[in-house]
């Protein structure tokens, strides 16, 4: 691999707060969102069930059609029977269910007939004009119900309601337990909760006529993989899909899942004669616009006295609702942190995917492993409690040690660098731990229950595709990678294009600090084009912002890319001054002699004779000055259930809160909020910060406010933001932040994850913080969110959150 | 239809309208302002935030009839010759990531230092209550905004 040295000819930007390149157009309400897009459209709207579970025995839609400025519909059976099903990728039983509800529908909010008209409003009275007769079928709601022996089947080829089983065992159990001195098991419950991005998902699909090609437009975050579905889907050839994403309201996982309703949008808009456009509503994503899966887990510690952890079992029940394409892979992804911070030798996990009448599931922010670190990080406080060990000693007593980088979990995730110690005691020096122990005590007095927690928690990135297979066996998507073209223009000014989005994490400004600083120049005269064009832009199937992979892949792919470039520019000089390469160097746009500054070429000088003065070039060098790469992660090993690892990059981070609740209200309020993060070197720190306490603020919601409420009968309750609760700019705590650089070896710039780590690490912070204010009740945390309601009823009555 | 007209950032606009257009589909489709963006449609987002009259409101919440007669400021008509202080500010402070509810977020803060023009943190955190930021989680945002109320105090100093 490349040296850093070798990669960076100047340090002016790497690693400062450059102010972002995609500002200007955001703050003065130039962005272009796909709803933005000035494109001739009609209007889609789609009728969705109101049923949980039901049978469609009959549509009507002939009222709808004759209303004045209804263009065209399309029902559930239709679809079905010019698309083929979804594509499962984790569960290892058969569970038919196309984009459409054709036969059954399985949740509220299930599409069920598009209808396309002039405008929004028409195709809106369309909606009602629309009968559709249904046999309501029992619902299957919770864990619980859907594993009953006498459950309804959602799926009933599946002859099961769980449609992924499956135990890894990994390392030595039986000596470890024979070892141990005590066993500690409790149980968890999660909620189901989302990050739900401000611009809701958008789409517009058009129908070349011409030669039945589609033309599609949309917010979507993975458009490597939705190109292929959405091909395989329609049954056409990938060159009759032109996907372009624009700009994109914010993603967080929640914008993977667009794909099904482009499938049928293609299909209405080749009914009529203009692209048809499609803008969720908010009460249709928090609906169907997928949520993370609500969970049962099991865990059980095997200790010793002195609070050495020797093994680790698990047994995890995810509710994934009834999208089978995701369903899985939340239990299979914990397998990334499944171990958390810490040097446990043995692990066992079982797995359950569990099918229910609840909304589709997707990767929310971080991915299983918020709840994967909520468990161990409450656990670890559980066992610390039992022993009298303080909590800060149990978790120093059992980390991963720097010594022992890169450290390999018992099932082949591999931590490649990280000083898990010294980030825990940098935040409790910047909490003022001590001293908060003390004050708690003191406020006590006065009736004021304070608490601290703390949490330690592995942030991984780029996902290794390949894990998804790990129980079904043979995996289409496996590694992780990303293609980049870096071409430098007539005046010597470089563009750059992504086969990734940018939902917000500002690629732009990120990939001009690192080739400016490959060039030596500033990183204005970097440009990109953000909207990524399936037929132009370098693609791969990983293509996307997701998994944290822009610091690992899709910066490698641009850092070679530019690398190309560089090189073709030092050979072209290198004939123009008449000197070896090895005597030139990059300096101020040009490149210049190492003995002789006056020896000297602009770059716009390289690029007359690559564009334009051609027969000057030397020989065996092409015209033009554009180059490709393509990069891909090299530590990512195939899949297979004895030795894996689900993701290629680790991050780290200690969340540290102090809180007061009320006892009266439940209410609970931060007095104190630290986050130490490590994500190895940084680009921008100015981003890095931002990303870091948004995404804490993610957790902080799912901790406190954030639930998606199903009542009994299948129907969602929670569905406006007056109802699912976000975080507001009041109630929040001022976030002091520090950081650590522990650079990953296997990335060209020591970069790793950041955006999802503080939704993973805090979960557990509130939580631990909640339970020691409490502790004077005997109020145990089990589940989230901590809302006022059950803090109250936990005080008085349960003991138990 | 009824005919409403509008002056939106200085300009004239007259359109028929249906009675149930809301105004903020208005804005963005009859006179093509599409920095308004909509998020909830429920009011509690504030996306949607423009300045009617002077007053920060939330455009979901309106019919376009509503506005007629009014005066209407939206993000595009912030800037003048460069960009508006606070506009610069939350570029300075990092105050964007996807950009969605930054034309809500400046919006109100300007309304806030236009009656209060040197808030507390406190003061700045209440006054965009209103508006949801899904990526920031808010920091950034409050220190954008208290940058550019002293960025106002420095530019007053320096006048003679």
């Amino acid at each position: 691999m490349m040296k850093l040295e070798e990669i960076l000819v100047t340090r002016n930007s790497v690693g400062k707060p450059v102010q972002r390149k995609e500002d200007v157009k955001f703050v003065m309400g130039k962005g272009a969102y796909v709803d933005d897009l000035d494109i001739d459209c009609h209007h889609a709207v789609i009728l969705r069930s109101p049923f949980p579970h039901a049978r469609i025995l009959k549509i009507d839609t002939s009222k709808a059609e004759a209303l004045d400025g209804v263009l065209a519909v399309v029902t559930g059976p239709e679809v079905a029977q010019q698309t083929k099903p979804v594509p499962p990728r984790a569960i290892t039983k058969p569970a038919r269910q196309y984009v459409m509800a054709a036969e059954k529908v399985r949740y509220v909010g299930e599409p069920v007939v598009a209808v396309a008209a002039r405008d929004r409003y028409i195709a809106e009275d369309a909606l009602e004009l629309i009968h559709v007769e249904y046999e309501p079928l029992p619902p299957v709601v919770e864990i619980d119900d859907a594993l009953r022996d006498d459950a309804p089947l959602i799926f009933e080829e599946a002859g099961s309601n769980v449609l992924l089983h499956d135990r890894l065992e990994h390392g030595n159990l039986e000596d470890a337990y024979k070892e141990a001195d005590l066993i500690i098991k409790e149980q968890f419950r999660m909620h189901r909760y989302s990050s739900t991005p401000l611009e809701p998902w958008a789409i517009i699909a058009g129908h070349e006529k011409a030669d039945d090609s589609f033309v599609v437009w949309a917010n979507d975050q993975q458009p490597g993989r939705s190109t292929v579905n959405v091909c395989n889907a329609l049954g056409i050839s990938h060159y009759r899909l032109r996907f372009i994403v624009p700009d994109s309201g914010g993603g967080f996982g929640i914008k993977l899942a667009l794909w099904p309703y482009i499938v049928f949008l293609c299909l209405l808009a080749r009914k009529v004669d203009k692209p048809v456009k499609w803008i969720q509503t908010r009460t249709e994503h928090l609906l169907a616009g997928t949520h993370a899966p609500d969970a049962h887990v099991e865990v059980e510690l095997a200790v010793k006295k002195d609070g050495k952890i020797l093994a680790l079992s698990m047994k995890d029940i995810e509710n994934d609702g009834s999208f089978v394409h995701t369903s899985g892979i939340y239990g299979l992804i914990k397998f990334a942190t499944l171990v958390g911070c810490y040097d446990i030798r043995a692990t066992r996990a079982e797995l359950m995917s569990v099918v229910t009448n609840k909304g589709p599931t997707v990767q929310n922010r971080g991915v299983g492993k918020p709840t994967m670190i909520f468990v161990i990080e409450r656990m670890v406080d559980i066992v610390a409690k039992k022993l009298g060990l303080d909590p800060s000693e149990i978790r120093f007593r059992n980390f991963v040690r720097p010594e022992q980088m890169p450290y390999t979990t018992p099932s082949g995730e591999i931590y490649e660098s990280g000083n898990y110690p010294e980030c825990l005691r940098k935040a409790l020096d910047l909490i003022h731990y001590e001293d908060w122990k003390k004050q708690k005590e003191e406020r006590k007095k006065q009736g004021r229950y304070t608490g601290i927690g703390i949490s330690a928690g592995i942030e991984p990135g780029t996902s290794n595709l390949g894990y998804y297979y790990t129980s079904r066996g043979v995996p289409e998507y496996m590694g992780n990678a990303e293609g980049a073209i870096v071409g430098m223009d007539y005046d010597g000014n470089v563009n750059v294009l992504l086969g990734s989005v940018d939902t917000g994490q500002g690629h732009v400004t990120t990939t001009a600090q690192v080739v400016a600083d490959m060039l030596g120049i500033s990183p204005d005269r970097v440009s990109m084009n953000t909207q990524l064009d399936s037929l132009i832009s370098p693609f791969l199937g990983h293509s996307g912002a997701y998994s944290n992979k822009f610091n690992d892949v899709d910066l490698g792919a641009v850092i070679m890319a530019t690398k190309k470039l560089r090189d073709k520019m030092f050979r072209i000089a290198s004939h123009m001054l008449g000197l070896p390469e090895g005597e030139l160097r990059l300096k101020d746009g040009k490149i210049s002699a190492v003995k002789d500054e006056a020896k000297a070429v602009p770059f716009s000088e390289i690029a007359s004779l690559a564009y334009k003065k051609i027969l000057l070039l030397p020989e065996g060098v092409e015209p033009g000055l554009k180059e490709i790469a393509y990069y891909k992660n090299p530590v990512a090993k195939l899949p297979s259930k004895t030795d894996f690892n689900v993701q290629l990059t680790h991050s780290n981070s200690v969340h540290a809160a102090v809180v007061e609740v009320d006892a009266e209200s439940g209410a609970v309020q931060f007095l104190k909020y630290v986050i130490v993060h490590d994500c190895g070197n940084q680009i921008n720190p100015g981003i890095v910060e931002g990303m870091v306490i948004g995404s804490t603020v993610h957790g902080i919601g799912a901790a406190l406010y954030e639930e998606f409420v199903y009542n009994e009968d299948g129907q969602l309750l929670s569905t406006t933001f007056m109802d699912y609760l976000k975080p507001l700019s009041i109630g929040l705590p001022r976030f002091e932040l520090a950081h650590m650089e522990s650079p990953c070896p296997y990335t060209l710039l020591g970069t790793k994850a950041v955006g999802e780590g503080g939704a993973i690490g805090s979960l557990a912070a509130v939580a631990n913080a909640v339970e020691d204010a409490l502790s004077p009740f005997g109020v145990r945390v089990r589940s989230l969110p901590i809302t006022p309601e059950k803090v109250v009823r936990a005080i008085r009555e349960t003991r138990e959150i | 239809m009824h005919k409403i007209k509008v002056r939106i950032n200085g300009k004239d606009f007259e359109h028929e309208v249906e009675p149930r257009l809301l105004l903020v589909h208005y804005i963005r489709e009859k006179a093509r302002l599409t920095g308004t963006h909509v998020g909830c449609d429920t009011g509690n987002c504030g996306a949607c935030t423009v300045l009617f009259n002077g007053d920060p409101v939330k455009s979901c919440m309106m019919i376009a009839l509503q506005a007629n007669g009014a005066q209407i400021t939206t993000i595009e008509g912030l800037a003048g010759n460069g960009l508006h202080p606070v506009q610069e500010a939350f570029s300075e402070r990092f105050a964007v990531q996807c950009g969605y509810c930054t034309p809500g977020m400046i919006l109100s803060a300007c309304s806030l230092l236009q009656s209060n023009p040197q808030p507390n943190e406190a003061e700045i955190r209440e006054a965009i209550e209103g508006n949801l930021c899904m990526c920031t989680g808010y920091q950034q945002i409050v220190d954008a905004i208290a940058h550019a109320a002293q960025k106002a105090k420095g530019l007053e100093r320096r006048k003679p």
